[in-house]
């Protein structure tokens, strides 16, 4: 159906992928120039991770090493540029807070772990305390590092390049929102604790048979903002006091009962209060971090798309202006054809 | 091949962007910030995968293109994400030249040829850079995936690989070689990806038996260089659980040139033939406002939506197959559970307010507490499904608005029956000259559709009064010679498929819901039946090694067998579990949607859909005018 030219010019469009003009296999018969002839080919090893990559990379250092030595025989060889470049303050800095970050990430996993263990009598509260205690100063103290980095990235606003910035904004707005995931871990980690707690408290209450004191454990205090200070959030994780004497301790404890009741309600509450507060504020953070971001379901292609249509708008804007242009044009005629009759019935007059 | 193409392509992208390190689930780690560049190529491959938060995740700062200015950024390494052309070659020397970055990781789409290569590395050499080079990869991504199932080949230069391209009358053999081996290698990239090397059957005689051939020589070659086989290893672990490969079916175009020019019904396809839909992305034109100056200076100005049909919309993934009543009405069920659950939010916040102050029991202020904190944490939630809902809400607005002026319900009905041969209620000529039934574009493709579907050429006084109805309606007639061209040569070669015997209830119901906002009124609710489009029918001819005439002699190419064969005589008698099916030329998402549909069907089977570009019926319409006019 198609009537096919035999010889024609083969064309070479620029930007066009022409498909690859030879394979793997191949490149032993292609040998690209004469001057590769002393180099042996050696094709690399299949040396690609787990998928569908294959790895250049030893084949491109040796291409570089072959063109290094051709190179070498015609002119002394430059001396090499030192490997280790100068990082700038800012990315030793930020490194390091990302250091820091994935070791508190580390320690909270551990603390998660133990929280969650619900074992009765093996307790260990006291490692729990300190690795929450040493959590808390550690979200603190990154807390601070972050927006010290945030300062040294607005005071060298004017020095860097406009790309420069962004990438900057960028590393320091992804450091803050892992804090932030990193702090609504570490509540939830407490709050399964105080769970925990009260479970325990309970199930200790069924199997001894006094009523003990009842205190609530779960005085999780955190303060609204950044920090997360932790007030004594261990009182006495629920003694039990078996009374092995009724009658006489009875009517005490009904008192003391009914005080240490209300007071615990009232703790409870205060208690509720403050994490609502707390949760409040945290929403709050990440809410206004997340509209920092503004980008979360775009795409990549996005702004080419922008530009296009502020391209067509000017488009427009110039055809407008054409138009009057042309529009001026006809009044310009129109005169003109006004002028040459006057001059024709000047020289009809004067002839 | 358990996961879909579309997963294995993410895979290896996060895997890239990963410094090509395999990812671990370590949320421990330490971040390694990076900047991405990549080309036209590159981004139209990633756009529809990833979005900038999930890059934001993998340590990506900074997205640009290869080919803009870009500012130096001395201490963070780059990945390269780019076709290995002579263009990007040049500037990725330049970039090193300029000493852009402190570590480079080069990966290509495609394979790199060794002497691009040798130029970078001289380059590199210059520079002094060559330790800065960290790895240089090939990727083998040539191919863009849309959906879990359905994959294009590239986007940026379809131009050249289009319906036009290839059987325009003028062709050269050097241009049909360019074209075959860039499909070629796209091919490759994609079975390269899958991990399996599939049995591969086309037609003879056109340009799909061409893209075979090649493509067996070159899974063949690979699969003998034992050392540098991409099957092998690690890949192939996770794509033998299946023992059996897929049947890799090509055909071609020329094959069914009604389904492209169809009116279709369903979700997808009609947003893709009505609205401006590219790599899952709508573009809605609202006109806002009112003229600003009877004298037209001043162009009305436009507000310009665009929204994102993607994975994670479960709306979009239950309804972009069903006929657009069903949509209409899931969209105004989903406003319903969406008003309940904001009610919901609403009363606790209420009941919140009121026991506040009470001495009420600790255990009941905790419960609701926690019902609070369960409706905050789930507020993000309820905002995301707003936003799809309303996302959906004005597609599918647009889309009705075009069925109305065009009446394509008239049109897909009518066709309906014309492709599967029943009676005609209403004469062809008088929805042609009816004039507010739809645009020229639309009578035309109505009227290919009955020349391509009739069995029995009609007379040439009939054609004669046709074109003069078209030609008053303001059509264009030159696809109709390039028709006429084919028509003659096919049936030299074959009969024309028929298009199957299932028909169209259409019943009339004036509106949909009583509270509904979309109001059908004089749209009528047609049902589809289930019918099968040629393309469907052949797959399921080959995958159940069915006797059928039309499938007989398509040739039959195993690129694991030792010597290549002449024989077309299949080995293998078992019915296939996997397929895929690739149109050179083009295909549409009527003929996506028909597969999924078979796949439905079918249990237990897998079908994948590609195509060498994506066109709906306009732009095809288009491609067969510049060929008719030839």
């Amino acid at each position: 159906m198609n009537t096919r030219r035999r010889h024609g010019p083969r064309s070479n469009e620029e930007g066009v992928y022409l498909g690859p003009s030879q394979t793997q296999a191949h490149l032993q018969q292609q040998q690209h120039a004469p001057a590769d002839a002393p180099l042996p080919y050696a094709p690399p090893p299949a040396d690609f991770g787990s998928g569908s990559c294959r790895d250049r990379t030893t084949e491109f250092q040796s291409v570089c090493r072959s063109l290094q030595s051709r190179q070498n025989g015609l002119q002394p060889s430059k001396p090499a540029h030192s490997p280790v470049r100068q990082h700038s303050d800012f990315t030793l800095y930020a490194k390091r807070i990302g250091r820091n970050l994935s070791n508190t990430f580390a320690k909270l996993e551990k603390l998660t772990m133990l929280a969650k263990s619900k074992s009765l009598f093996d307790d260990k509260a006291t490692e729990i305390d300190e690795l929450t205690h040493i959590v808390k100063q550690d979200i603190n103290h990154l807390n601070k590092q972050i927006a010290q980095l945030q300062e040294l990235v607005r005071s060298r606003g004017r020095q860097n390049g406009r790309h420069q910035q962004t990438h900057s904004n960028t590393v320091v707005v992804s450091l803050q929102s892992k804090l932030a995931a990193m702090s609504n871990d570490f509540k939830s980690v407490l709050e399964v604790r105080t769970e925990n707690l009260k479970e325990q408290h309970n199930r200790r209450e069924q199997f001894s048979q006094a009523p003990s004191q009842y205190n609530p454990n779960s005085a999780h205090n955190f303060n609204a903002g950044n920090s997360l200070l932790i007030q004594d959030e261990s009182k006495q994780p629920g003694d039990v006091s078996i009374n092995m004497d009724f009658r006489a301790s009875q009517q005490m404890q009904l008192i003391n009962e009914q005080n240490s009741y209300i007071q615990s309600r009232a703790d409870t509450m205060q208690d509720i209060e403050t994490t609502i507060v707390e949760l409040g504020s945290i929403f709050q953070q990440l809410a206004h971090m997340v509209k920092e971001q503004e980008e979360t379901v775009q795409r990549i292609d996005a702004h080419v798309d922008e530009t296009s249509f502020n391209i067509e708008a000017a488009h427009t804007e110039i055809l407008k202006y054409f138009q009057s242009v042309s529009s001026n044009r006809w009044l310009m005629i129109k005169i003109f054809l006004v002028l040459i009759i006057f001059f024709i019935v000047f020289t009809v007059f004067l002839a | 091949m358990a996961a879909s193409v579309r997963e294995k392509q993410t895979v290896a992208l996060k895997r890239m962007l990963n410094l090509n390190a395999p990812i671990l689930k370590n949320t421990t780690a330490e971040p390694v910030w990076k900047v991405l560049i990549y080309d036209r190529f590159g981004q139209d491959i990633i756009s529809p995968l990833l979005s900038v938060k999930e890059l934001r995740d993998m340590g990506i700062t900074l997205h640009l293109l290869l080919h803009k200015d870009r500012d130096p950024i001395p201490d963070v390494p780059a990945i390269y994400f780019v076709m290995p052309t002579e263009e990007n070659i040049d500037r990725i020397c330049q970039d090193l030249r300029n000493q852009l970055y402190e570590s480079y990781y080069m990966n290509f789409i495609s394979a790199i040829s060794r002497s691009k290569l040798e130029d970078i590395a001289s380059a590199a050499l210059s520079a002094n850079a060559v330790t800065q080079i960290t790895k240089v990869f090939d990727q083998y991504l040539n191919f863009i995936t849309l959906e879990d199932d359905m994959f294009i080949l590239a986007n940026q230069n379809k131009e050249m690989i289009s319906y036009h391209a290839i059987n325009k009358p003028d062709i050269m053999d050097t241009d049909m070689e360019i074209i075959m081996d860039t499909i070629v290698d796209s091919l490759f990239c994609f079975f390269v990806t899958l991990g399996a090397v599939p049995i591969i059957r086309c037609p003879r005689g056109n340009a799909a038996e061409m893209v075979a051939v090649k493509l067996d020589k070159k899974l063949r070659e690979n699969l003998r260089d034992a050392r540098n086989s991409l099957f092998t290893g690690d890949n192939m672990g996770s794509g033998q659980f299946s023992f059996q490969r897929p049947l890799f079916v090509l055909v071609d175009r020329n094959l069914d040139l009604a389904t492209p020019l169809h009116h279709t019904w369903t979700y997808q396809a009609l947003i893709h033939d009505v609205l401006d839909f590219h790599l899952n992305r709508v573009n809605i034109e609202e006109a806002s406002g009112p003229e600003a100056s009877p004298a037209g200076a001043r162009p009305k100005k436009k507000n310009k939506n665009s929204y994102d049909l993607t994975a994670a919309d479960k709306f979009w993934q239950k309804h972009k197959g069903s006929p657009f009543p069903e949509v209409a009405e899931s969209v105004q069920e989903e406003i319903g559970t969406y008003k309940a659950q904001e009610d919901e939010v609403h009363r606790l916040k209420s009941i919140m307010g009121l026991e506040g102050e009470d001495e009420g029991a600790i255990s009941m202020l905790s419960d609701n507490t926690a019902k609070l904190t369960s409706a905050m944490s789930s507020l993000p939630e309820l905002l995301e499904k707003k936003r799809l809902i309303d996302l959906h809400t004005n597609v599918a607005t647009a889309v009705l608005d075009h069925i109305k002026t065009r009446k394509l319900d008239v049109y897909f009905e009518y066709e309906e029956k014309l492709m599967s041969k029943q009676t005609l209620d209403k004469s062809l000529l008088d929805i042609i000259s009816d004039p507010d039934a739809g645009t020229p574009e639309d009578k035309m493709r109505l009227f290919l559709i009955f020349y391509i579907t009739a069995p029995v050429p009609p007379s040439e006084a009939d054609v004669e009064q046709y074109k003069k109805a078209l030609l008053d309606a303001g059509c264009d007639l030159s696809p109709l010679n390039y028709i006429k061209q084919w028509k003659a040569f096919t049936k030299i070669a074959a009969t024309p498929a028929n298009y199957g015997n299932s028909g169209v209830n259409s019943l009339f119901s004036r509106v949909m819901n009583t509270g509904s906002q979309f109001v059908m009124e004089g749209v009528k609710n047609l049902v589809l039946k289930q019918h099968n489009l040629p393309v469907t029918r052949i797959l399921d001819n080959l995958m159940e090694m069915k006797s059928n005439p039309d499938t007989d002699d398509y040739r039959y190419f195993d690129p694991k067998m030792l010597r290549g064969s002449e024989s077309s005589i299949p080995r293998n008698k078992n019915p296939f579990q996997e397929a895929i099916v690739f149109v050179v030329g083009g295909g549409n998402y009527i003929e996506y949607q028909n597969l999924v549909d078979y796949t439905k069907a079918k249990q237990g089977k897998r079908v994948f859909y590609g195509c060498s570009e994506l066109f709906n019926a306009p732009q095809f319409l288009k491609q067969l005018s510049q060929l008719g006019q030839k």
